[in-house]
């Protein structure tokens, strides 16, 4: 009964979250909720078939797939699913209070663990690990760790994931119940050290195998290469294949995190771009002749700007480069390095103010910019 | 000396947290001093090049920075490092980097003798340091700034200096001192990278490496960027 009464006052103060302060809503009841009763996330769990998504980039994108996908399976004819981008126990408390058959949800990397453990999902898919917000995770391995104790505590869970990735294979190799996919081998940034073993990781052009047996030679399933949208939505499939779905066509746009808005007639594509990885992948769509870069510095952006010397902008040589954000400057100097001069601007509105109307510019956007300007 | 060697070392181990990048703002400095800076990526298996004016080391997680020692024992690595340092080359090491050439560290919870190129020694501290540093510096007439993210504490034995003295952040872990100095032997915890945040300190390495006193250089964003890092914080 005391479950209820949460559920009621979390949903109650959504409401006067929405109506007074005009906000979502949508964490809020989840933070009440959780306050008020500490063990909803695994009482709310009970009577639902819950998928949880993680990795370092494409959580967000590759969960709404993953809706649409299972929603045609789903009895009651909805997917309770975290609201846009609250991946952390509050935003999955608040995604259990709908009531649904099926639930999806984004999960934190460094937050999963909690989550499988109270929601006991069905299916977890691990998307990749990459170096990312360093001053909170500290050490990709050390993600890595706690996924595979995870992975290994959870013996009534199937894990699917990209074995492409070393990280992500520990993992799946520490699960009872695992699907391997392969891509076909690619390179990765943090692959230098078996995350398995701690020896130099021996690669041969994009595939790995090291002596201690982490190898992503042998996967369950093998696809064509492909882009990471691509991979996502592929992973995505595998999911909704195993609980009985149709797959869905592949659109890689729509999995991109990419949005089309026009400022001043000039049109402007803006893309999520927030750690090595994800700039790399965003930086080769990068096809016009116009790029305005946004760099913040703030909590989930990652404090430390250092990261931006791991990427080549090379690409961008040529074209007509324009910065702004809180850090424009880091990024600013970072391209000089490079060879490449930007133009420095105070704000995104000034930014797009260099272009002439009629103009198609093409931005990558940190976190915090990206959501400020969708939001906006 | 119109050409310059820059070996960085064991990148794909040393480079999670940036400092690659102190490689690139060397090389492009010095082309502003009519050098021609030549950046050699030193791997695992690879031994060093005998003929380096300036070895870079960067940050790593705890495994990468075993394997990095262990390579650097190898062979005849150490022993190039000694006679480098004997000739006056510079080296440069950051956070991880740091603690491999000091005289032992803590990594994964095992205890190792390092290269001993620095008198230093470094433990694992209770609490990780992450956040802005600030420093100053008796060797330099500017402020350092960069960002530390390491749980190391690391205390100088009787042979080497303070690199700076920390206004603001922790450094070393007692908050007074970051980094040491030995000649132009250089440890920090400052990733940035530093020599990003404080391209002087970059013509300073350079004009230890060839012994060159060069003109200052007029880059005016680099200036603009160092002096802004340098009032925030």
């Amino acid at each position: 009964m005391r479950l209820k009464i949460a559920v009621l006052i979390a949903k109650f103060a959504a409401l006067l979250s929405k109506r007074i302060l005009r906000r979502s809503g949508e964490t809020i009841s989840g933070r009440v909720l959780l306050a008020l009763y500490p063990r909803a996330i695994t009482e709310l769990s009970k009577n639902k078939k819950i998928i949880c998504v993680s990795g370092t980039n494409g959580k967000t994108s590759t969960t709404k797939a993953l809706v649409s996908i299972i929603s045609s399976i789903s009895k009651l004819g909805t997917v309770a699913t975290s609201p846009s981008g609250s991946n952390l126990e509050r935003g999955v408390a608040a995604a259990l209070m709908q009531k649904s058959d099926f639930a999806v949800l984004e999960v934190d990397e460094l937050h999963l663990s909690r989550v499988i453990e109270e929601a006991k999902p069905k299916v977890v898919l691990l998307l990749n690990l990459t170096r990312d917000q360093l001053h909170r995770m500290h050490e990709v391995k050390r993600v890595a760790d706690r996924w595979a104790k995870s992975a290994s505590a959870a013996p009534g869970t199937l894990f699917v994931g990209d074995v492409d990735d070393p990280f992500v294979a520990v993992a799946l190799n520490s699960a009872a119940q695992s699907k391997r996919i392969s891509f076909g081998g690619r390179k990765h940034q943090d692959g230098a050290v078996c995350p398995s073993c701690g020896k130099y990781l021996k690669w041969v052009r994009n595939n790995y195998k090291c002596p201690c047996g982490l190898t992503n030679s042998n996967p369950d399933e093998i696809f064509e290469a492909g882009s990471a949208a691509f991979r996502n939505a592929t992973m995505a499939n595998v999911v909704g294949k195993y609980l009985g779905a149709k797959p869905i066509a592949v659109d890689e746009k729509s999995l991109e995190r990419s949005v089309d808005q026009i400022h001043k007639g000039v049109k402007a594509n803006i893309r999520l771009t927030k750690n090595p990885a994800s700039w790399t992948e965003a930086l080769k769509s990068v096809t016009g002749d116009n790029a305005v870069l946004i760099v913040n510095a703030r909590e989930v952006d990652g404090i430390d700007t250092s990261w931006l010397w791991d990427i080549s902008f090379s690409g961008l040589s040529g074209k007509r480069v324009v910065v702004c954000g809180e850090r424009a400057l880091d990024i600013a100097y970072r391209l000089h390095v490079e060879g490449i001069e930007a133009e420095i601007t105070s704000s995104f509105k000034d930014a797009i103010s260099k272009f002439e109307s009629g103009a198609s510019v093409q931005v990558l956007a940190a976190y915090t910019a990206f959501h400020e300007l969708v939001n906006s | 000396m119109s050409q310059i060697k820059i070996v960085r070392i064991h990148n794909e181990l040393l480079g999670t947290y940036g400092d690659q990048g102190n490689a690139e703002v060397l090389a492009f400095r010095a082309k502003f001093h009519g050098i021609t800076a030549n950046i050699v990526d030193v791997t695992y298996n690879d031994d060093l090049p005998t003929n380096g004016d300036i070895y870079l080391l960067g940050g790593a997680e705890d495994a990468a920075q075993l394997l990095s020692l262990e390579a650097l024992q190898r062979g005849d690595n150490l022993n190039i490092l000694h006679l480098a340092i004997e000739r006056g080359a510079v080296i440069l090491a950051v956070c991880a980097g740091f603690q491999i050439i000091g005289n032992r560290f803590v990594a994964n919870g095992q205890e190792v003798d390092g290269l001993g190129l620095l008198d230093v020694i470094s433990v694992p501290g209770d609490k990780r340091f992450v956040g802005d540093i600030k420093t100053t510096s008796s060797i330099l007439s500017f402020e350092l700034t960069g960002f530390e993210n390491h749980l190391g504490r690391t205390i100088l034995g009787p042979t080497a200096q303070a690199f700076g003295k920390v206004i603001t952040g922790h450094g070393n872990g007692d908050s007074n001192y970051d980094g040491a100095v030995n000649g132009n032997v250089f440890g920090t915890y400052m990733h940035g990278p530093i020599l990003a945040r404080n391209p002087e300190f970059a013509d300073l390495l350079l004009t230890r490496a060839t012994g060159r006193k060069y003109a200052q250089i007029t880059d005016p964003l680099a200036l603009k960027y160092a002096t802004w890092r340098r009032k925030v914080i």
